[in-house]
């Protein structure tokens, strides 16, 4: 384990492991080290967490620069103080850190309408595998010079550099919050209230479908609001009126978050980190419109399995409980992705208890076209393959 | 190239495209030997135009067969150069793919070729209730291909973002002549965001054959506005307010003194000729919010002296509002017979600054300029005026330009907000960017584009992209 101070110590850790041929694995705040395929190659993990100075924060400007080992929590505080805020939902905010929300293109329930991490990251620096410290973007919030080296890395698991400094675009925070939940009568009906959503004039942050022992093993439908208070309460009325009342189980409620402690966003925030021993964590990106079939197939496989959709975007985050005894990655590759394919998309494990027998494709969806131009990406910025190794999607690692 | 080695060059382009796809006499050159940016001229050896993707790819095996560079085109409303045919070449121009290929609602996203026109899908989308974002102000002619390459933004982009944020996937034919798809319909899928390094990458990656778009949501209501000012000052520091109180209008526009009179010369729209500085203002979203925004705004502009902030009344007076902003840069030509644009963007609390700076230093070098821009996203777009035949002045004006673009980037800002760096900007890389950065660059371009043949000379000033060495020498307009 090494801890970094700067960007220099990061380099010239690079330097060393290119010497002796050591992988780094870069670590933030440790909560989500087991997300990608287990390391096998021996090497050092590089402590970032050190790296949390705020360089500059121009508020005025709706910009803020600071070091990648940031915590989210600390981020969020510095943020408020002048009623700004990035609207990226992270868990364990208080161990989170900005590089690894980043390195793994984390989003929640308010990606409906905020967008990801890809749409505020700005301005960013890394070290390449090469030790070479480069950046791309900058600190405006319009900037077409270069490559977008910003969208590179997000989301490239620490496997092209490791991320020291980032600028992000920040936002208002919202004065009024609230959420709607439904019990819808079916899956069916779920999919009458989604596609009625989409043509309402109300306009959602957050449309998510959720399932699990903690509502019964029921369906919750929750739409989340951000905005003024006159637009807030307009739109919870608004959808109270257009809602079908049969696709209802029970009477609409409505949380009025500023009154809620410690407040059912963080509920959504935390509801698919898995609590305690679950075999197998799935994530898959399908077209929203087909949510509804998708869960529907699932629940086929798993009774027991806990459902978060973030729905309008076609994310749906699965808790498998019970695993054929095939074992998890003939599970992946003979019933879940042949499912993702048929409603248009993939899936990828989050997280596994027994990670060991996975094969790279079963781990990462298969195979796709443009994996190839991936692996030359990575051939440049890291030919030794010190980053990361063997955790991504490379199939050359 | 030869005459002999072009004309067997133009043969086999015709047996893959048919004989009204290419075009080789020197005479039919001309459009194709510059876009919006005039400054530099080159012919291409040969301009072809493909129908589909397939014809592309067998377009590019062909120029890597004989290793002749090839350059993507749109419709050539680029303002940096982008598709120049440096050195000659195959003018690859998509113009001709422009089918709308799918539209679906439900899941929010359309399917088009590259060369669809930008405001054929806005025109195609209206009355379903969605609408692509992404509105340059020359969305009546450039291609949404063109938009792709170089990340187009437009006076909405303030609240709904640039090209890339509402771009999902791409549909490429490599420099190697493979077909890839990246990304597409569903979100998030696991691997890099390659999609996401394509959008900008000015045709120096791939050609774009196909393209995934996000489909938004129509507002249900808007409030545009028209905030007049006394002085430049007073609104820029508007603008610099509205930002930091934490409103995110649709679109903040600025148009000055100079920029009105051009307009009202060639329109007659009736704007107020006395005034320094007016600002096109537009909230929009939820009924229930909109008018406590328009308050709000309204309220900044006061404090910084506006002489009036007027409402436009229903939708055919925002139209007019509208279209004369986008006719903006048309207008320039009524008061000057040559112009150049800068792109540069400054941190929005950074405008009042740099206005002064810009009256400053085109006053030092005796040009004039004028200024109609994003202002809610610090992307300013100075027109600095001057007549070609006259070179003296031409040169005093491109020196005015370039000190501009080093003031933006004192500010810690950028050259480029949305045009590019095509062969323009070239030379500002190395200011804004260190050596390693750019190696970074050009080691991204390699993964892509390892035998350079794809619109070589471009964006990067690594070796042989300086304007000096070129093998089949271009005409630079008398500087
Ligand atoms: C599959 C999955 C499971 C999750 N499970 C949990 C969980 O059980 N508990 C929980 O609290 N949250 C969990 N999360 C959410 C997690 O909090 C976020 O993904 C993110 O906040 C991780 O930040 P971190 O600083 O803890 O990163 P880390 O866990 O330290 O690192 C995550 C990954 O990012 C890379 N990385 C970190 N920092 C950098 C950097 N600066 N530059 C380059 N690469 C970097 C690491 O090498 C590693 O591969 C999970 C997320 C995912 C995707
Ligand atoms: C009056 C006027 C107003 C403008 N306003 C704006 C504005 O508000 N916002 C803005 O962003 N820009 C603006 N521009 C600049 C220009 O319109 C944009 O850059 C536009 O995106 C270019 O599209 P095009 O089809 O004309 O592309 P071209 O000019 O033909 O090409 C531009 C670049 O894209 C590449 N390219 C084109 N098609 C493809 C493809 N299929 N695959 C790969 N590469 C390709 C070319 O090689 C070149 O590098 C304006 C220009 C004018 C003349």
């Amino acid at each position: 384990m090494l801890a970094i101070a700067s960007a220099d110590d990061v380099i010239e850790l690079v330097h060393t492991a290119r010497d002796t041929d050591a992988a780094l694995y870069p670590e933030g705040g440790a909560t989500a080290l087991d997300y990608g395929l287990p390391a096998r190659k021996p090497g050092y993990s590089v402590e970032l967490a050190g790296l949390n100075q705020v360089i500059d924060y121009p508020w005025r400007d709706m910009t803020i620069t600071v070091e990648a080992g940031i915590t989210m929590q600390s981020l969020a505080a510095i943020l408020a103080e002048q009623r700004q805020r990035l609207p990226i939902d992270a868990p364990f905010a208080e161990q989170a850190t900005l590089g690894g929300l980043i390195a793994t293109n984390y989003s929640g329930a308010r990606r409906f309408g905020f967008g990801t991490l890809r749409d505020y990251v700005i301005g960013i620096s890394a070290v390449d595998g090469n030790a070479k410290l480069f950046k791309g973007g900058g600190r405006v919030v319009k900037n077409v010079a270069g490559y977008d080296m910003c969208k590179l890395l997000v989301g490239s698991l620490g496997t092209l550099g490791i991320i020291t400094q980032v600028t992000l675009k920040v936002r208002p925070l919202p004065e009024a919050s609230a959420l709607l939940v439904a019990r819808p009568v079916n899956l069916a009906a779920a999919e009458k209230l989604l596609a009625a959503l989409n043509t309402s004039l109300a306009t959602p942050v957050a449309v998510e479908l959720l399932y699990g022992n903690q509502f019964g093993d029921e369906w919750r439908f929750i739409v989340g609001f951000e905005g003024s208070a006159a637009e807030v309460a307009w739109q919870i009325e608004t959808l109270q009126a257009e809602w079908p009342r049969e696709a209802l189980a029970e009477e609409l409620a409505v949380i009025d978050q500023l009154e809620q402690q410690p407040g059912a966003w963080q509920e959504l925030t935390d509801f698919s980190l898995p609590a305690g021993d679950v075999p197998l964590v799935v994530k898959f990106s399908v077209r929203p419109s087909q949510v509804c079939t998708l869960l529907d197939k699932l629940r086929t496989f798993d009774d027991q399995a806990a459902f978060q959709a973030h729905a309008g975007n076609g994310i749906v985050i699965a808790q498998f409980r019970q695993i054929p005894a095939v074992g998890a990655c003939k599970f992946l590759l003979q019933q879940l992705q042949p499912a993702a394919h048929a409603c248009g998309g993939y899936a990828h494990v989050w997280s596994a208890a027994t990670a060991d027998d996975f094969t790279r494709p079963a781990w990462w969806g298969g195979v796709r076209g443009e994996m190839v131009y991936m692996e030359r990406v990575k051939q440049q910025f890291d030919p030794q393959r010190l980053l990361n190794p063997g955790r991504f999607i490379y199939e050359n690692d | 190239m030869s005459i002999a080695g072009i004309s067997e060059l133009a043969a086999e382009l015709r047996r893959i495209v048919g004989p009204d796809g290419v075009l080789s006499a020197a005479g039919e050159m001309l459009v194709y030997e510059c876009d919006g940016f005039v400054v530099e001229k080159d012919t291409p050896d040969v301009v072809v135009f493909p129908r589909t993707t397939e014809h592309v790819r067998q377009i590019v095996l062909l120029c890597r067969r004989r290793q002749v560079p090839f350059v993507p085109r749109g419709a050539g409303t680029g303002l940096a150069g982008g598709s120049l045919p440096v050195g000659g070449g195959v003018l690859i121009v998509l113009t001709r793919m422009r089918e709308i290929v799918e539209i679906n609602l439900r899941d929010r996203y359309a399917v088009v070729q590259p060369g669809v026109v930008n405001v054929k899908l806005t025109e195609r989308l209206r009355g379903t209730g969605f609408h692509y974002a992404p509105d340059p102000s020359s969305q009546g002619s450039c291609t949404i291909g063109g938009n792709v390459a170089t990340n187009s933004g437009g006076p909405h982009t303030l609240k709904y973002g640039v090209t890339v944020n509402h771009v999902l996937g791409l549909e490429a034919v490599m420099a190697d002549g493979t077909v890839c798809e990246f990304g597409g319909p569903s979100e998030d899928l696991p691997g890099l965001d390659l999609t996401g390094a394509l959008v900008g990458s000015e045709g120096t990656l791939v050609v774009v054959t196909k393209v995934w778009v996000r489909l938004t949501r129509d507002a249900q209501s808007v409030r545009t506005m028209l905030g007049i000012f006394e002085s430049c000052d007073d609104a820029t520091a508007a603008i610099s307010d509205i930002i930091a109180a934490g409103i995110i209008p649709a679109a903040l526009e600025m148009m000055d003194h100079g920029i009105l009179e051009a307009l009202e010369q060639a329109f007659h729209f009736g704007f107020p000729l006395d005034a320094q500085a007016i600002l096109i203002i537009e909230v929009d979203g939820l009924e229930a919010g909109l008018d406590a925004q328009r308050e709000r705004i309204t309220a900044i502009c006061q404090a910084h002296h506006a002489r009036e902030v007027r409402h436009a009344n229903g939708p055919a007076e925002r139209i007019a509002l509208w279209k004369a902003r986008k006719q903006a840069f048309g207008a320039v030509g009524r008061i000057s017979p040559s112009y150049c644009t800068q792109d540069g963007v400054v941190p929005r609390t950074r405008l009042p600054h740099m206005l002064r700076k810009i009256t400053e230093i085109t006053a030092r070098h005796g040009v004039r300029a004028v200024n109609v821009f994003h202002a809610g996203d610090g992307n300013l777009h100075p027109i600095v005026l001057f007549d070609e035949k006259n070179a003296d002045e031409m040169r005093r004006a491109l020196d005015a330009s370039n000190e501009i673009l080093d003031e933006c980037l004192a500010c810690g800002g950028s050259v480029s907000g949305e045009h590019g760096i095509g062969i323009e900007k070239i030379d500002f890389m190395p200011k804004m960017f260190t050596a390693d950065d750019l190696d970074a660059m050009s080691r991204l371009r390699q993964a892509f584009n390892s035998e350079g043949l794809l619109s070589p000379k471009k964006m990067l000033p690594t070796a042989g992209a300086c304007s000096a060495e070129r093998s089949h020498p271009g005409r630079r307009a008398a500087v």
